[in-house]
């Protein structure tokens, strides 16, 4: 431990002790739970706790104390559990007899306190910090804290059950652990009193009438399976399998959901991969028990397995797709479209959740579309997999929505009842039908797929949400419809979508909702830079408003619209697509955007515009855009001089990141794993390095770079200071400190930046020479600034010296001060 | 039995993230999604697994609801939607919409700016997550589905604050968030009609505190700025872009004017033209004196107050200075503080709480030797100020909330374990209602009374009206009819209307009663003085005398016969329907009394 810590530990854990002395600041405790944590992992207890006898006298003080604050009673447990880690340290506080008094009946227990749920909380996490070895067992087992444990699985609060349920896994495991190593015979008598002891609870739990109590043993077998993977637990499966089964026949299945999880935490278990223990049989029949709803997690669960049998899998795979194949059945006049479920009987079940109200309806149509949309990407998914009557599901459920729907029987017309506008199904369809763009789906169904998605772009009654997920999924559509066509041209049918599309996204750039253009704006830029080159697509660009309209947004009354719109009309432009509201084909309309796109990082009152204004300069840089290849210096030094006095930090670091990319361009990449490595660049020849330093120079680089390396913001600093170490190294070889250092316009220079190391940046850096920035360069300690920036800029602020005093500190403000909020 | 389950996952006995869940009727909804400033790791937000443990987060959750747009009450949103994994709607009103993104953004880059923070959201996902929002307008009713609705109501606060009343059928639940019931500078106070909800969720901030005027906290400000400036200091005020900022504005703008003063005033944050513009987009939520004046004079448009440049932190003479963020742990307003530090003529003066890791928290304990990198020593010379100007309702607030919504249960959040107690017993003493306090993922459990709905036919309101008597609003009447149920519906019909709806023939039911009298005569005699009697009661009736010696009174049958052991005792014989139940009872009550002695 620190020593300054140890200095500081006396007074503290006096204050703490002192029960006038209210710690109103929970988070000061939990830090210092956090930092006790790190201290005993590093070093031994005993022997920190024999160097601060203080904290033993807190924790006996604590004990003696009727009137201590809850707060403090249940860090004292806490940290009795992080010292008691150690078995030596257990002995130790053993002897003192503060162990029992704290943890056993005689402690908290008993008082008024344990009410408190944050006492509850402090003893079962002590506990958990405790029982790390055997001594702690023997201990558990003589205060009787298993008992209490058991109790607590039903406390009122939901973190102290759910402690509680994990405490005894912890002893569980430590018990069996224990224990000779290569037993793993069946529960018995070889097994420890302990473990037998919660087996034995956990026994009764499934047996008991209560829900509750059966979800209390069912979430402990849980993480149990969960967390050990020795080969004990398959004992304990094979004895409480029969039981787990025995709940299947009860009506209704009690705690369905705790249920599922401790089969698909059993089932994923490396123990359980190469036996049985009659493991299939239960989940077999578990799937075929629950209502629909019940049985989809479990169903997707087993179909994620990769050893699993074939008839399960088809059984799972069956109860997720029966909601679809009752939709399908529904459309069942709908010319052409194959069943999901072909042959089986219609399952009533399933039939009756639908029809039975709105929200089941509505919930077990979301659950399947996610669990289904899960699935579709995983390799293990079932095969073959019915794409074609799963996109057939996935249209008909939007039809329904959208009320353009015929249906044929009357779980049709009630469908269509039930689901009209519903926004909670469109949203699930969408995700799925997006997904299920991967596969490869027969024409006519692709084309209904994109007939019912301009359907929703076109509608009026999509809302927002609906909108963007149409958007989403329109894009993979078209993405990949351009993929399965094979050649570098459009199809014709995605041709004749591009028509249709267009005007819509024209509509939709127009909409009165910020999140409807802003959604628009980002689908034209996934697409454009997807497709800038197709010329389909190009001309069904051109000859749209579309161009025209993002332009005008860069106007757009919400920063977030003309963020994405200088993204959009970035990328378009980019892709030689751009047009000015004046005149699309002229060049002067291209300077016109550049002026524009500095107009906006000059003025705009919003970060995000000028942060996309930086983002797209930089790509353009990059790529080589026409406008910056013109005069790539010109513009260097008009977009350094614009942002470099940005009130927004990222902006600004956004603007070393162009510096970068122009020091790249002039002097060669750096490492692309490691943009900013400075082992590894190769030095530039001398006569070319002055040429680019005086470049550097004439573009004012270096007075923005130098600025930054001293900006408040941490991150810009940290940039700036990768970037100097690049170029330093890139340089090494012209640069001689001893002979330039001496020169009055070095002097200067550093003169000038010692003042803007300590905050004075009012200055300018004036005309350099390529010889003073040298000589800059090598007398600046940019390792030492680098290590140091690479810490968080409060860490002074929350090491552990400061933590305690400001704990020290604070007892004897007022308490308003600190009881306050926002 | 229908029940409200409600969970606090943080604001449960403490003021950190707000995070309540509602259980009502099977809806779920999440009131606040807040985040914890004082935690630099998973702890700064409220534990979800609870939730998700319950399967996938957007089934199990209805909505989220945001009450207004401080970090602890809607910090945690970005983390929740677009990391945890919440693609439901989100709700809150049209002014929290706007301006909680420039809260989670500038919180954002002040984490990312400090580094070392881990699991963060981004710039991107604020915004994804504010797609999701659904803005929503006072007193305006939204149906979230078919059975849930939800309405806000004003709270005063901050700007967009709102109480929010979820119904589920005929079950309430009303949660104010925060709220102030006094008027302030800029806002006005909380309202709320008299809607009985099943629960008040309630905010108990300052459970027990009566809370001195806000105009001498602001007169003390004013007159400490004052002061500073005018000895030739410079003034820092920490603040976090919106909120608080805004209000000290105008309050030092208003008072610049007032006084005539030239010494400068800087925002050095480049959000307050939009801050600004949404507190005049907004004017409608203000208070009425800025509403009234908003035609002359728009109190967002500052005169005095400047775009801050970093240079103007080195000029020479007084200048007062907002800086973000506000609690001096990150950028510029701790670079300037850096600088001002030394000098004891300046003041810096912090207007919100401030967490421990930070030197806001510093200052404010009283340290004035603050360790710097590199094993440098800051010295605190400059004055160092705590104002609070959070607005919260004190408990008189409280009570007088809890007075006007009429709830048939409070329950306490957003407090201190030991005001909440007190406040607690105070409320269930005059209110005489259950008043609850639960602890961080404790659940309170209340039942209600199931309410069906039944629907009324025309005609028997008809038929009821008839009768001459009109309905009056708040005097209750009982109503006969008949109760049927056809396609899952109730509805209460006539029983002439039921029984042909449902194909039925009617029965009739007749009441039967003997009353022995003692009279001598002969039956006949009897029946004769029985029917001159009731004729001279029952002058309404129609009381008839029928050949075969009975007697008639509208349905109700009368005969006379001779008791089997006693000649001198007469029994009669009455009967009645049902539709004469109570002119049957009474005539057989007044029979039982006995005929008045005939005239011998």
């Amino acid at each position: 431990m620190d020593p300054e810590c140890s200095r500081l530990l006396p007074a503290l854990c006096a204050v703490l002790a002192d029960p006038r002395q209210p710690v109103v600041d929970d988070t000061c405790l939990e830090k210092l739970l956090d930092w006790f944590k790190t201290v005993t992992e590093a070093e031994s207890s005993l022997l920190m706790l024999q160097e601060n006898p203080c904290l033993v006298e807190l924790l006996s003080h604590v004990l003696k104390l009727q009137d201590v604050s809850s707060r403090v009673l249940s860090f004292s447990l806490r940290l009795a559990g992080i010292f008691a880690a150690q078995e030596n340290c257990f002995q130790y506080l053993q002897q003192g007899e503060l162990l029992p008094g704290l943890f056993g009946e005689a402690g908290p227990l008993s008082r008024a306190a344990w009410t408190v749920p944050t006492v509850r909380s402090g003893w079962i996490q002590g506990l958990c910090s405790l029982a790390q070895h055997p001594s702690a067992l023997h201990f558990l087992a003589d205060h009787g804290a298993i008992d209490t444990i058991f109790s607590l699985q039903g406390d009122s609060s939901l973190f102290v059950a759910s402690a509680a349920s994990q405490l005894l896994v912890h002893i569980l495991a430590l018990s069996m652990c224990s224990r000779a190593k290569g037993h793993s015979g069946p529960v018995g008598g070889d097994w420890p009193a302990c473990a037998q002891k919660i087996v034995g609870h956990i026994e009764e739990s499934l047996h008991s009438a209560t829900t509750p109590q059966v979800t209390q043993a069912l979430n402990v077998l849980t993480t149990t399976f969960g967390r050990c993977h020795s080969p004990w637990t398959e004992a304990l499966w094979t004895r409480l399998n029969p039981l787990v089964a025995c709940l299947l026949e009860r009506d209704p299945i009690p705690a369905a959901h705790s249920l599922v999880d401790l089969l698909l935490s059993v089932v994923r278990a490396p123990v359980f991969s190469s036996s049985d223990c009659g493991l299939w049989e239960t989940v077999a029949r578990t799937l075929s028990c629950l209502s629909p709803t019940q049985a989809g997690p479990l169903a997707v669960g087993i179909l994620k397995l990769q050893h699993c049998p074939q008839e399960l899998r088809a059984q799972a795979f069956g109860v997720l797709l029966q909601p679809l194949d009752c939709v399908l059945k529904a459309m069942a006049q709908a010319p052409g479209l194959p069943g999901l479920l072909d042959g089986a009987a219609g399952d009533s079940m399933m039939e009756d959740t639908l029809l039975s109200s709105k929200s089941a309806c509505v919930g077990l149509l979301c659950r399947t579309l996610a669990h289904l949309e899960e699935l579709q990407p995983l390799p293990q998914r079932p095969s073959p997999w019915p794409q074609a009557p799963l996109l057939g599901a996935a249209v008909t459920i939007l039809r329904f929505c959208d009320g353009s729907a015929v249906p044929a029987s009357s779980m049709g017309n009630h469908l269509c009842g039930t689901l009209a506008g519903c926004v909670r199904v469109q949203r699930a369809a969408l995700d799925f039908l997006g997904m299920l763009s991967q596969g490869t789906s027969p024409q006519e169904l692709v084309t209904q797929v994109f007939a019912v998605l301009l359907e929703y772009l076109k509608s009026p009654d999509s809302s927002p949400t609906v909108l963007k997920k149409a958007f989403q999924a329109m894009l993979r559509w078209l993405l990949s419809s351009a993929k399965t066509a094979g050649c570098s041209d459009l199809s014709r049918h995605t041709v004749l979508v591009l028509r249709e599309l267009f005007p819509v996204l024209q509509k939709r750039l127009c909409s009165p909702c910020w999140e409807v253009r802003d959604s628009a704006l980002e689908f034209l830029t996934h697409l454009s830079r997807n497709w800038g080159g197709q010329a389909d697509f190009r001309h069904a660009l051109l000859g749209s408003e579309v161009p025209k309209l993002a332009w005008q947004l860069l106007q757009d009354p919400e920063g977030y619209v003309r963020a994405s719109a200088v993204t959009a009309v970035g990328q378009l432009s980019s892709r030689g697509l751009h047009a000015s509201p004046t005149s699309p084909e002229h060049p002067e309309a291209q300077q016109g955007l550049l002026s524009e796109f500095l107009h906006i990082l000059s003025e705009d009152s919003e970060g995000f515009p000028r942060r996309a204004v930086m983002q797209v300069f930089t790509e353009w840089l990059r790529d080589g855009h026409a406008d910056v290849a013109h005069d790539t210096e010109q513009f260097v030094a008009t977009v350094l001089q614009v942002m470099s006095q940005d009130l927004d930090w990222e902006v600004r670091a956004q603007g070393l990141e162009l510096a970068l990319v122009f020091l790249a361009q002039i002097l060669g990449q750096p490492d692309p794993h490691c943009p900013y490595a400075v082992a590894l660049p190769k030095a530039a020849p001398p006569g070319l390095l002055t040429e680019v330093l005086q470049t550097l120079c004439r573009v004012r680089l270096f007075e923005f770079v130098f600025r930054a390396l001293f900006d408040c913001d941490r991150p810009v600093a940290q940039k700036s200071c990768d970037l100097l170490l690049f170029l330093r190294d890139k340089t090494a070889p012209c640069s001689h400190p001893q002979e330039a250092g001496g020169s009055p316009d070095s002097a200067s220079m550093e003169a000038t930046l010692q003042r803007w190391r300590a905050g004075e940046q009012g200055q300018p850096l004036g005309d350099l020479e390529p010889e003073a920035v040298l000589a800059i360069l090598g007398s600046i300690d940019l390792e030492g600034l680098q290590g140091m920036l690479a810490k968080s800029s409060d860490h002074m602020e929350r090491s552990p010296q400061s933590l305690l005093k400001d704990m020290l500190a604070t007892v004897h403000v007022l308490e308003e001060n600190e009881a306050d909020c926002y | 039995m229908p029940e409200i389950r409600v969970t606090p996952l943080g604001a449960g006995q403490d003021v950190g993230r707000s995070c309540i869940l509602v259980s009502i009727a099977g809806k779920n909804v999440m009131l606040d999604c807040g985040m914890h400033m004082g935690f630099n790791d998973d702890r700064r937000f409220p534990d979800f697994s609870y939730i998700t443990q319950n399967g996938r987060l957007t089934d199990f959750l209805d909505c989220v609801i945001i009450s207004h747009f401080h970090l602890d009450h809607c910090g945690a949103l970005p983390y929740f939607s677009e990391m945890v994994g919440y693609d439901g709607p989100i709700y809150m009103t049209h002014p929290t919409q706007a301006i909680c993104p420039i809260l989670l953004e500038d919180y954002r880059k002040i984490a990312v700016d400090k580094k070392g923070e881990a699991n963060f959201f981004t710039s991107q996902m604020i915004k994804d997550c504010m797609k999701k929002v659904v803005a929503v307008h006072l007193h305006q009713t939204v149906q979230v589905d078919d059975e849930l609705e939800i309405k806000a109501y004003y709270a005063g606060h901050v700007l967009g604050a709102a109480m929010f009343q979820i119904k589920v059928g005929s079950e309430s639940v009303v949660y104010t968030g925060d709220y102030n019931m006094t008027p302030d500078r800029h806002l006005g106070a909380a309202w709320i009609d008299k809607c009985r909800p099943n629960l008040l969720i309630t905010e108990s901030t300052y459970a027990t505190t009566i809370r001195d005027s806000k105009r001498c906290r602001e007169r003390d400000f004013l007159k400490k700025v004052h002061e500073t400036v005018e000895r030739g200091g410079k003034v820092l005020i920490p603040v976090f872009a919106l909120g608080r900022a805004q209000e000290l504005c105008i309050l030092l703008e208003t008072f610049w004017e007032r006084m005539n003063l030239k010494v400068p005033i800087y925002f050095s944050t480049g959000l307050t033209e939009k801050a600004n513009h949404y507190y005049k987009l907004f004017i409608t939520w203000t208070n009425q004196k800025i509403r009234k004046t908003f035609v002359q004079r728009n109190m967002f448009e500052f005169k005095h107050i400047k775009a801050f440049d970093r240079a103007f932190a080195d000029n020479p003479g007084p200048m007062v200075v907002f800086a973000t963020p506000g609690m001096l742990h990150a950028g510029q307003s701790l670079q300037i503080f850096r600088k001002w530090a030394g000098n004891e003529k300046n003041m810096v003066i912090m207007p919100g709480y401030c967490v421990q890791g930070t030197v806001g928290h510093k200052i404010l304990s009283g340290q004035r030797k603050l360790e710097m990198e590199g094993r440098q020593v800051l010295e605190v010379k400059m004055q160092v100020e705590y104002m609070s100007f959070s607005a919260h309702a004190d408990a008189k607030g409280i009570m007088q909330l809890v007075g006007q919504a009429e709830p048939e249960s409070v329950l306490l959040v957003h407090g201190e374990a030991k005001k909440m107690e007190f406040l607690k017993q105070k409320i269930e003493q005059e209110f005489r209602v259950n008043c609850y306090m639960p602890a961080n993922g404790e659940t309170v459990t209340l039942p209600t009374s199931p309410s069906i709905p039944v629907g009324i036919s025309l005609g028997l309101l008809k038929q009821e009206m008839a009768q001459g008597l009109l309905p009056e609003a708040k005097k209750p009447r009982l109503l006969h009819g008949t109760l049927i149920m056809k396609d899952s519906n109730l509805r209460l019909v006539s029983s002439e209307q039921a029984l042909k709806e449902l194909g039925l023939a009617e029965h009739q039911l007749r009441f039967t009663c003997r009353v022995h009298l003692h009279d001598t005569r002969k039956e006949q005699e009897t029946a004769m003085r029985v029917h001159s009697h009731l004729k001279s009661i029952l002058k309404d009736h129609c009381v008839q005398h029928l050949p075969d010696g009975s007697v008639t009174v509208e349905s109700i049958l009368i005969q006379a016969a001779a008791h089997s052991e006693d000649p001198g005792t007469k029994v009669l014989l009455v009967s009645w329907t049902y539709q004469d139940e109570e002119l049957g009872s009474y005539l057989t009550s007044l029979l039982k009394k006995g005929l008045p002695q005939a005239p011998s």
